[in-house]
């Protein structure tokens, strides 16, 4: 018993409590932009890749600029286009409540964002897959949407996963911001809102950045953990020396 | 603004462009426009301590000495599994925090030590920073953030300097740590220079953090610059133009990108002159 009166005491078991609801909400962001964010991203990279000139120019301007600029300036430019379109077009449609809500909002500024970023990592992959193996696939009399699908496509995926999961915490790491350009609604508040009003009580950073920063550490592990099953899932029909292998520290840069 | 123009000027742009020329050129704009060099200064300044931290971050981590190869291992990791913001806001923070307990054990009485959540203890411990020492404290943030990722960028080029080429300068007699700071830390730039790019890309972006420490950066003028005005006086002046000020700004932090990307360009041509590289 005193063991659980003791943990019930603790400050920094009450702090871990406390941030479980709010670090739901950085799941949220994350989860609601991936499946999203995934498929658009691999139609970008192969917009890129395209010969037709203007799709393919069209896509690499794309990515470039949301790679080439802050997503914190991203968000705050989409909610002010947001914000400046409502009396003209979300009003009238009975839509503003969604449109304008940090839960819709949110998710669409980091699907932009993450799209931009997967697809150049996607783009790279495509253009490593082995030249050879398209060739065999078009020698045995394949379509292209038959060689892609049973070459390109599963080479791809298999090629980029352990860049891509590195993107994947990178947008983890980004839902830290969505609530300093959003606002706040009632109790729905992440893993840095509610360090930061702990903070603001009892001016205790160190306890509270920590463990807000622990969660952080914890869940991108778990999505490395996650992330490297699929991998070897992907890589199952390779030489285990020969597959691609993902650890918690393999690309450090977005 | 419009003033010093001279009349043909105006009249070939139009009554219409000068009366725009001389909004976005009037005092609030001018400081907009000044408060660049808050940018500038973070991101430069950033950047050089990246490049210490990222120096020693390395050294550590190809420590032969455990703890050593422990504390750098850890810090890459810690920060690396943590975002950006959170380690930037909490940096400067915590070493206000640091200093004050410090200055609050001198200058408070024991009773004011002894309260709870009250911070500081007493008034004489408060530390009132100015914006250049937040500033001053934002690089240093940036330098260990950034510093972790170079870190790695700088242990990985330490590896792909040839061994020959470092057993050839032992052979010569140099000490280990001759041979590691004359050879190894100078030939590795070379493989360094596309990673450390791609840092100074994240730092550059991270730059527009600065406003969440209440510097009056480019950020915080553009939310203040469009914000919708009003004047009891003589009315509203302009409606909600946020929008306008930050489509400035994401299109400064490209053409920023566009420019770094040509002077990378160009130094890693030079610095690979008479190199051998695989992807020549």
């Amino acid at each position: 018993m005193a063991v659980i009166e003791w943990l019930a005491d603790n400050a920094f078991v009450k702090d871990i409590m406390i941030m479980a609801k709010p670090a739901l909400f950085n799941i949220y962001f994350a989860l609601a932009s991936i499946p999203i964010g995934f498929p658009l991203a691999v139609a970008l990279a192969l917009g890129k890749n395209s010969t037709h000139r203007l799709l393919s120019n069209f896509c690499r301007g794309y990515i470039y600029a949301f790679r080439g600029s802050p997503l914190f300036i991203q968000f705050f430019m989409f909610y002010s286009i947001a914000l400046s379109m409502n009396r003209a077009y979300w009003k009238p449609w009975g839509i503003d409540d969604i449109v304008l809500h940090p839960l819709f909002l949110g998710p669409v500024v980091l699907i932009f964002n993450t799209s931009a970023y997967a697809a150049e990592i996607f783009y790279g992959s495509l253009r490593t897959v082995s030249k050879g193996e398209t060739e065999a696939a078009m020698a045995v009399g394949m379509s292209r949407w038959q060689t892609f699908r049973s070459v390109t496509w599963p080479n791809m995926i298999r090629l980029a996963w352990p860049a891509y999961t590195n993107e994947v915490i990178f947008l983890f790491h980004a839902t830290a911001i969505v609530y300093f350009t959003l606002p706040v609604i009632n109790e729905q508040k992440d893993l840095m809102n509610m360090a930061g009003e702990l903070f603001e009580r009892d001016y205790n950073i160190f306890l509270h950045f920590s463990v807000a920063a622990l969660y952080f550490l914890v869940i991108s592990i778990g999505i490395f953990w996650i992330a490297g099953m699929i991998n070897k899932r992907l890589n199952r029909h390779l030489l285990s020396d020969a597959s691609v292998k993902i650890g918690f520290k393999p690309n450090y840069m977005r | 603004m419009i003033e010093f123009l001279p009349q043909w000027f105006i009249s070939l742009i139009g009554e219409n462009w000068a009366e725009k020329l001389d909004y976005i050129t009037n005092g609030k704009h001018l400081l907009w426009y000044a408060s660049i060099r808050f940018t500038l200064i973070a991101a430069f300044g950033g950047a050089l301590l990246v490049v210490f931290f990222g120096l020693l971050g390395a050294s550590l981590k190809q420590s032969r000495f455990w703890p050593f190869k422990l504390v750098g291992d850890t810090y890459t990791t810690i920060v690396r599994g943590v975002p950006d913001v959170l380690f930037f806001l909490f940096f400067p923070l915590a070493f206000e925090q640091t200093v004050e307990y410090f200055s609050a054990r001198s200058h408070c009485t024991a009773e004011e030590l002894a309260q709870v959540g009250v911070w500081p203890p007493c008034d004489a411990a408060q530390w009132y920073l100015t914006q250049n020492e937040y500033l001053l404290l934002a690089c240093v943030s940036f330098g260990i953030i950034y510093g972790a990722f170079a870190a790695n960028v700088i242990h990985g080029a330490m590896a792909a300097v040839p061994k020959g080429q470092l057993e050839a300068a032992a052979s010569y007699g140099f000490s280990s740590r001759q041979v590691y700071w004359r050879f190894q830390v100078r030939q590795m730039w070379v493989y360094a220079l596309p990673g450390l790019s791609n840092v100074w890309m994240l730092l550059l972006k991270a730059t527009s953090f600065l406003s969440l420490l209440q510097i009056a950066d480019i950020v915080l003028w553009a939310e203040r610059l469009g914000a919708p005005n009003y004047f009891a006086r003589v009315g509203p002046v302009h409606p909600d133009w946020r929008w306008k000020y930050y489509l400035v700004l994401f299109l400064f932090y490209i053409l920023m990108t566009m420019l770094s990307e040509r002077f990378f360009e160009r130094l890693q041509a030079k610095a690979s002159r008479g190199m051998q590289l695989a992807n020549d």
